[in-house]
């Protein structure tokens, strides 16, 4: 009866489970907290494993919604809302994505946490509450309210468990994704008003009958919003900030899953429901997407503090997405589908790696460093090998990624089509340059002789337990490079949906004899 | 007199907390040393027994579903949701005083029977369409609480805020009364509904008009609207903090269901024109109150400032003014009950009893005592506006409503004025939480002796259990209690 149960309300027991869970865990975390963190593991494997075991058995032509959950929530005054919950060709990975991140950051970072370890667990539990509703959540307004729900676990993980700047740095996170995620309700209920329903199909519909400049204004309430969750150039200062002062858990998440609701918006909600507004402002999108891609390899390439690189490889990394997203093509958005997952793999790994270092040195400069590769060899294996995912190496997942974007891009008929992927392809070289240049001076040549230098402080080399973290995220990075078909399965024919509502002029997919997929794409 | 069993039920629950206030100075009269303290106990009980007597008399006639009048009383539906919601708030209140019983010893029989005193104005107030009437309650709930504001003899600044709130109230007072007798000269009748039909719905008198004008000042200062709100933060600073929460909380929302009744009964015909300079004073008091409010390094002053731009988020519910619009702000007043009380049990739960609370003083104190820290960030995020705490709900229906009559640029007005709002309202978490207490700080926690202060802690845990509660199913009191109280106003009007 129980497993009846839990089949029918599947989704709901995986998006509330971990909350529920954290919660039962802040009584032990003051006095156990060691039994904390140890319960608080158990459960999000536990969370990945129920995910991965029900959500990979989707029939393989069922590419609907599944484990659909709806019900009326509260209908009170006006507009009703609904609670309803699905998993689809778009969220799918993404949330087997999240469900692996998590227990991965929790072992990650196993000790890193000195104060109250316990209780960041089960924030870091609440936070993945947050983070699969808003995947999963199908009504608007139901996803709003989880896309909000998810500030403020990540608030207090920066603000309390933080480095020196962490006040300002929480406030300034929380600050800037509320200004546009504020503005974007008033036109989710102006929406919601017209349309009588929060259910995003419905809202398509009243947006198709409304004049040109409210269908702009509102893509631009939501793009707004997204964008900053992105995070788009300008929009993306608080990133920095937040990444260099986060706990190394928090910027795991924050860059392998936060980061991705901004893209996936766009993917699930403003694109399809603002078509013609979308096609109008695609160039815009793009551009900005283009200059992020430069501007963040430039910025991360003049970082002296290897976090701070990473996270303005992540405002690089995201261009790439967004670009992907604003091609309006099947295989560039279906690039960006797998970006997305890339990304959250090998920058959330960089972030645990360089929180290793960290743990081990107590600095992050790339300076007080020198010749690392000589005292760790396995961290520095490891260490290269996600930087050769991240810069985009073929056969590892970040080259299929940003190959299918790049491609996308080119062949997406406009003019600027072709300008900006050769725009975008510089930041690929770029990328080379700035991880390469860190990982020089950070892991070769003589060892820094410095007395005090971080490399004089590295006594051991990684334990089993990062490893054991490190080891699934290798074997990942492989896959996705090899057999990207099987990330990629799922989402086709929804994104081929999502396009196809569209009606913005598109150009008949190029023939692509190098890959697979572009054979079976029939937008 | 013979009085029937309605125009009974309908007085009852005036009576009740009256009989209560009477008979509190009595029980406090014989205080002798040895037994003082069975006295207060007994004190205590008397008033909780009076308000949450009144409190099931009030729930037992709403399910009842009956609504007595008794000549100028109307016991109607919105009358039940004001006394119910008075009644909540002055128990919470009432539970948080307790504690301060023992840390300062001023609480006298006196403060309770002032605090019942105004509480059965407030009732009166929100259950009457006469204007002599309305003015009555008026001042049996003001005058209590301008005593009750200078209640700690021995602070300076308690004086200073007793007096001043009682001077401007008293101007107040006046203008409300000078409203009520122009509104007579031009109509000649007192109560709302007949001024509200004789004033039809053609041009307006302007005699009328200024009458009204003036009526609604004396509400607005109530609700500490700017440009009325001068008084604001000092009268909570100087009040004890129970005192502060109370009048922050029942004070401004018996002047908003007063003002609902007088907008949707008493002049649909000057209530149209009358929007626009609601609108403006709306939009001043959100930019004055946030703006002002992030300034301040004193909690309770940040929290008088922030009840200014909350008054500003319920007059834009007025604005927009339609029947969905006045069941969302009597939702908003449920969510800032909660919110606003647990803020100010806060001060009472953690001792901080000085001249002034800054937020240095709360510095660390949330790893001492968790469940108090968890509740009350709850009631700031939902001050703050955040999904999913009750006071979301509250704005999203009342920013709903302005949308969809048409105030887009009010809505956006008003989600600027909730960001700048986060920003202040997260201070108190960030202190309670990210900071570490200062040197000083903390030797001085350790000379003084640990204040346990159980009940006024208690209020908080149920503050922000409650937020959570309104803030996961809004449907069921949304429905349930105050869209059928605001119909009840709404269909009133033409």
């Amino acid at each position: 009866m129980i497993t009846a149960w839990i089949d029918s309300h599947l989704l709901s027991f995986i998006v509330f489970a971990p909350m529920l869970w954290g919660l039962a865990l802040l009584p032990l975390s003051r006095s156990q907290a060691s039994l904390a963190k140890l319960l608080g593991l158990l459960g999000a494997c536990g969370i990945l494993v129920v995910a991965a075991i029900q959500l990979l058995h989707l029939p393989a032509d069922a590419m609907g919604q599944v484990y659909a959950e709806r019900f009326p929530w509260f209908t009170a005054v006006g507009i009703p809302v609904d609670y309803h919950l699905a998993v689809d060709g778009l969220n799918l990975w993404l949330v087997l994505l999240t469900a692996f991140l998590v227990p991965v950051t929790l072992l990650g970072t196993w000790n890193s946490i000195k104060e109250r370890p316990g209780t960041a667990v089960a924030l870091f539990l609440m936070l993945e509450t947050g983070m699969l509703g808003a995947l999963v959540a199908q009504d608007l307004l139901l996803f709003y309210l989880f896309w909000e729900a998810m500030l403020l676990p990540m608030y207090f993980l920066i603000g309390i468990w933080g480095g020196d700047e962490r006040q300002y740095a929480a406030t300034k996170f929380i600050l800037f994704t509320l200004s546009g995620s504020l503005l974007w309700l008033v036109a989710l209920l102006y929406l919601g008003g017209k349309a009588g329903s929060f259910a995003p199909g419905v809202m398509a519909m009243a947006v198709a009958g409304m004049p040109a400049g409210v269908q702009s204004t509102l893509f631009l309430a939501f793009a707004l919003a997204f964008a900053i969750k992105v995070p788009l150039f300008p929009l993306h200062t608080w990133l920095p900030d937040a990444h260099t002062q986060a706990p190394t858990g928090g910027s795991v998440l924050l860059a392998g899953v936060l980061l991705k609701l901004g893209s996936y918006g766009f993917l699930r909600f403003a694109l399809p429901m603002f078509p013609d507004a979308a096609a109008r402002f695609a160039l815009l999108l793009a551009a900005l997407s283009a200059v992020a891609i430069v501007y963040g390899a430039l910025v991360a390439m003049a970082q002296t503090d290897i976090k701070k690189l990473v996270a303005y490889s992540s405002v690089s990394h995201m261009g790439f997405i967004m670009l992907g997203i604003a091609s309006m093509t099947v295989i560039g958005t279906q690039g960006a589908m797998l970006q997305m997952l890339n990304h959250g793999i090998s920058t959330g790994a960089l972030f645990l790696l360089v929180g290793m270092l960290y743990d081990r040195a107590h600095t992050r400069r790339i300076a007080d460093f020198g010749g690392v590769a000589l005292k760790m060899p396995i961290f520095t294996t490891f260490f290269l090998l996600v930087t050769l995912s991240s810069i985009g190496l073929p056969l590892t997942n970040g080259f299929a990624g940003e190959f299918l974007i790049l491609n996308g891009t080119y062949g997406s008929g406009f003019a600027w089509g072709r300008a900006l992927a050769c725009v975008a392809t510089l930041g690929v070289l770029l990328s080379a340059v700035y991880m390469l240049w860190m990982v020089k001076r950070v892991f070769w040549g003589p060892a820094n002789a410095g007395e005090d230098s971080g490399t004089a402080r590295l006594q051991d080399d990684l334990n089993p337990r990062e490893i054991a973290v490190m080891l699934p995220i290798v074997v990942l990075i492989f896959w996705m490079g090899l057999h990207p078909q099987t990330f990629l399965a799922q989402s086709e024919r929804q994104v081929a949906q999502a396009l196809a509502v569209s009606r913005a002029p598109r150009p008949p997919a190029p023939a692509f004899p190098g890959l697979a997929l572009a054979a079976e794409v029939k937008p | 007199m013979n009085l029937t069993a309605g125009e009974i039920s309908a007085i009852m629950p005036l009576v009740i907390p009256a009989l209560g206030a009477c008979l509190l100075p009595i029980a406090a009269l014989d205080s002798d040393r040895d037994t003082v303290k069975w006295i207060r106990a007994a004190m205590f009980f008397i008033a909780l027994f009076a308000l949450t007597g009144g409190f099931f008399y009030l729930t037992r006639l709403w399910a009842s579903g009956a609504q007595p009048s008794f000549g100028a009383l109307h016991m109607d539906r919105l009358a039940q949701f004001g006394g119910i919601f008075v009644l909540v708030t002055a128990s919470l209140a009432v539970l948080q005083l307790w504690d301060h019983l023992h840390q300062e010893g001023w609480v006298k029989g006196e403060t309770l029977s002032l605090l019942l005193f105004s509480v059965t104005g407030m009732i009166l107030f929100a259950a009457t369409a006469n204007l002599v009437l309305l003015f009555l309650a008026l001042e049996l709930l003001s005058l209590p609480l301008y005593a009750l504001t200078a209640t700690i003899r021995t602070r300076e600044r308690a004086m200073e805020g007793g007096m001043k709130y009682f001077l401007t109230g008293a101007v107040a007072s006046a203008c409300f009364l000078m409203g009520s007798v122009l509104l007579y000269g031009a109509t000649g009748s007192l109560d709302l509904t007949v001024i509200g039909a004789r004033l039809g719905a053609g041009a307006v008198d302007p005699i009328a008009l200024a009458g009204a004008a003036l009526l609604l000042l004396g509400l607005l200062f109530k609700m500490s609207v700017v440009p009325f709100h001068q008084w604001t933060p000092d009268v909570y600073d100087a009040a004890p903090h129970p005192i502060s929460g109370f009048m922050s909380v029942a004070t401004k929302g018996v002047a908003v269901l007063a003002l609902m009744r007088v907008m949707a009964v008493g002049m649909p015909a000057v209530g149209v024109p009358m929007r626009s300079a609601l609108a403006v004073l709306a939009v001043l008091s959100l930019v004055l109150g946030n703006l002002a409010a992030l300034a301040q390094t004193s909690v309770k002053r940040m929290l008088a400032y922030s009840s200014i731009s909350h008054a500003g988020y319920l007059l834009l519910g007025f604005v927009a003014g339609t029947p969905a619009a006045y069941a969302g702000i009597l939702f908003y007043l449920l969510a800032y009950l909660a919110m606003n009380m647990g803020a100010f049990g806060l001060l009472s739960a953690l001792g901080l009893v000085g001249d002034e609370v800054g937020f240095d003083q709360l510095k660390g104190l949330g790893w001492k005592r968790p469940g108090l820290g968890i509740a009350v960030s709850l009631c700031l995020f939902s001050l703050a506006g955040l999904p999913p705490m009750a006071g979301f709900y509250g704005k999203y229906m009342i920013f709903k409503e302005l949308i969809l009559t048409g105030h887009v640029s009010l809505a956006v007005v008003g989600v600027l004025a909730s960001l700048v709002s986060v920003y202040y309202y997260l201070g108190i978490p960030v202190a309670l939480f990210m900071g570490k207490p200062s040197r000083q700080a903390e030797r001085e926690a350790a000379e003084r002796p640990a204040v346990l202060a159980p009940l006024a802690g208690a209020t908080v845990l149920i503050c922000g259990f409650l937020v959570l509660v309104l803030g996961l199913m809004p449907g069921t009191v949304l429905d349930g209690f105050a869209r059928r109280a605001a119909e009840e106003t709404v269909r009133l009007m033409p």
